[in-house]
């Protein structure tokens, strides 16, 4: 104790001097990256430096997989083949008629005189590790800018949409999904046309779709897809199934909960379409929809 | 009580932020406690003169950035139990090892707390309450490490 009697007084500002700098300067920080976005640069390069550190961090799990893949039985693996071949054969039967039906749908839009649907060009994407904030659901992956990944391009997998790139770094980027609480999806029930935008849950792996009224036509089971009306996400890509839906006198809103229908929890694989979100693209104008008033698109949270 | 050396309280918050940076996921994320603040405490008590509420708040800029969080979210966060433990770091050397658990415990629930408010401003939901469990993994670790004999404060250990 006597040692340390040396340096009692020597502690420079007091601690309260120094809390309120440091508070002050924190909460400077959090109002400058929350509403004037000017640290995206200062982020990136330090994201760069960590990048490393990241995929140290990382690389124990990813031993753990590889360990795990190399000792796949010959049985699970034959069962895979099993399932797989199941699937090709009958995917092989959908594309058969999908020639056909694209020439079909190409005559039809030329008749209408709208514009061509462009093909997708898509990049496979890792995924390095899930959000560390229990707050936000959102992912990590291993494509950057470097690889041409751009901040707002759509991430799927084979069963649907999972989010949307939100950050891109230089060699990873973070993806949104949407479950996530920010993000929204424009979606369109399959069934009846009808638009509405399906917002993240938040918590549990669910959607919502607020802001529709009671008496809107959608069950239980309907199947909602991407309307393709925000540019990001191409048109027909499933999102999410309606899991419930409540209709309270009380509220003038229905109260519709939705399960996505991609894997946002489960692959270890993404796919992200490479092409730049066109937000300056017109929509196309003829729509054979019904006519139902939809909400506005960004409609107050 | 054997001097500390700068490197010693560096490498083991680096130590503390590998272990954040571990790809968690699901229930252990609820459970992961905080490791860089834990380390930070420990530090702050122990050696306040190489440890003190500006490395706290440094510490939690990395971690802002490697969560990709909100810049100094877990900033404010640590530099609120930071002051705390250096403004009682006197009396801590005086406590009883319950007292002190104690103590620490509380330290770890403000930083949650400040945390939560902070998120709650920006538009999160209320969690449930297995938000405070990062709290209790928090302070099972510290007792660990009382256990293993590493003194904390030194000469009060009973």
């Amino acid at each position: 104790m006597e040692h340390q009697q040396t340096n009692f007084f020597v502690r420079g500002p007091s601690p309260l001097a120094r809390l309120t700098f440091f508070a002050a300067v924190s909460l400077v920080l959090m109002v400058v990256d929350a509403r004037l976005h000017y640290l995206g640069e200062v982020r990136q390069g330090f994201a760069t430096l960590l990048h490393p550190l990241e995929i140290i961090a990382t690389s124990p799990v990813r031993l753990y997989r590889s360990i795990q893949d190399h000792f796949t039985t010959v049985e699970s693996l034959n069962q895979e083949t099993q399932v797989l071949r199941d699937k090709t054969a009958r995917l092989a039967v959908d594309l058969q008629r999908l020639p056909s039906l694209q020439a079909e749908n190409d005559h039809l839009r030329q008749l209408l005189e709208a514009r061509q649907a462009m093909q997708q060009p898509a990049r496979m994407a890792e995924i390095l590790h899930v959000s560390r904030d229990p707050f936000a659901q959102r992912i990590i992956v291993n494509l950057g800018s470097q690889q041409g990944v751009l901040a707002g391009q759509a991430a799927v997998d084979g069963a649907g949409v999972i989010g949307q790139v939100t950050r891109a770094y230089p060699f990873s980027s973070e993806i949104t999904l949407i479950t996530d609480r920010e993000l929204a999806v424009p979606v369109q029930v399959e069934r009846n046309g009808l638009r509405a935008i399906a917002f993240g849950h938040g918590r549990d792996n669910m959607l919502d779709l607020p802001y529709l009224p009671v008496n809107v036509d959608i069950h239980e089971g309907d199947k909602l897809v991407t309307s393709g009306i925000d540019g990001t996400y191409p048109v027909g890509l499933a999102v999410a199934i309606v899991k419930k839906v409540e209709r309270n006198v009380d509220s003038p809103f229905a109260h519709i909960i939705c399960v996505p229908t991609a894997g946002t929890d489960r692959h270890r694989q993404v796919l992200i379409l490479t092409t730049m979100p066109s937000a300056a693209i017109p929509l196309d104008e003829p729509h054979p929809l019904p006519k139902k008033k939809e909400s506005r698109h960004h409609a107050p949270r | 009580m054997r001097p500390v050396s700068v490197g010693q309280v560096y490498g083991s918050l680096f130590a503390g932020l590998m272990l954040y940076m571990l790809p968690w996921a699901g229930f252990g994320l609820m459970l992961r406690p905080d490791f860089v603040l834990l380390v930070l405490l420990y530090w702050l008590i122990r050696t306040p003169h190489l440890c003190n509420i500006g490395t706290a708040w440094f510490m939690g800029m990395l971690v802002d950035l490697a969560g990709g969080d909100l810049f100094g979210q877990h900033a404010l966060a640590y530099v609120v139990p930071a002051f705390v433990a250096v403004y009682y770091q006197r009396r801590v050397t005086l406590f009883t090892r319950w007292q002190q658990l104690g103590f620490v415990f509380g330290l770890l629930v403000i930083a949650q707390v400040v945390l939560l408010i902070l998120k709650l401003f920006s538009g999160s939901e209320v969690p449930e309450w297995s938000y405070l469990l990062s709290s209790v993994s928090g302070i099972l670790l510290w007792q660990l490490v009382i256990y293993s004999k590493i003194k904390v404060t030194g000469e009060r250990e009973a």
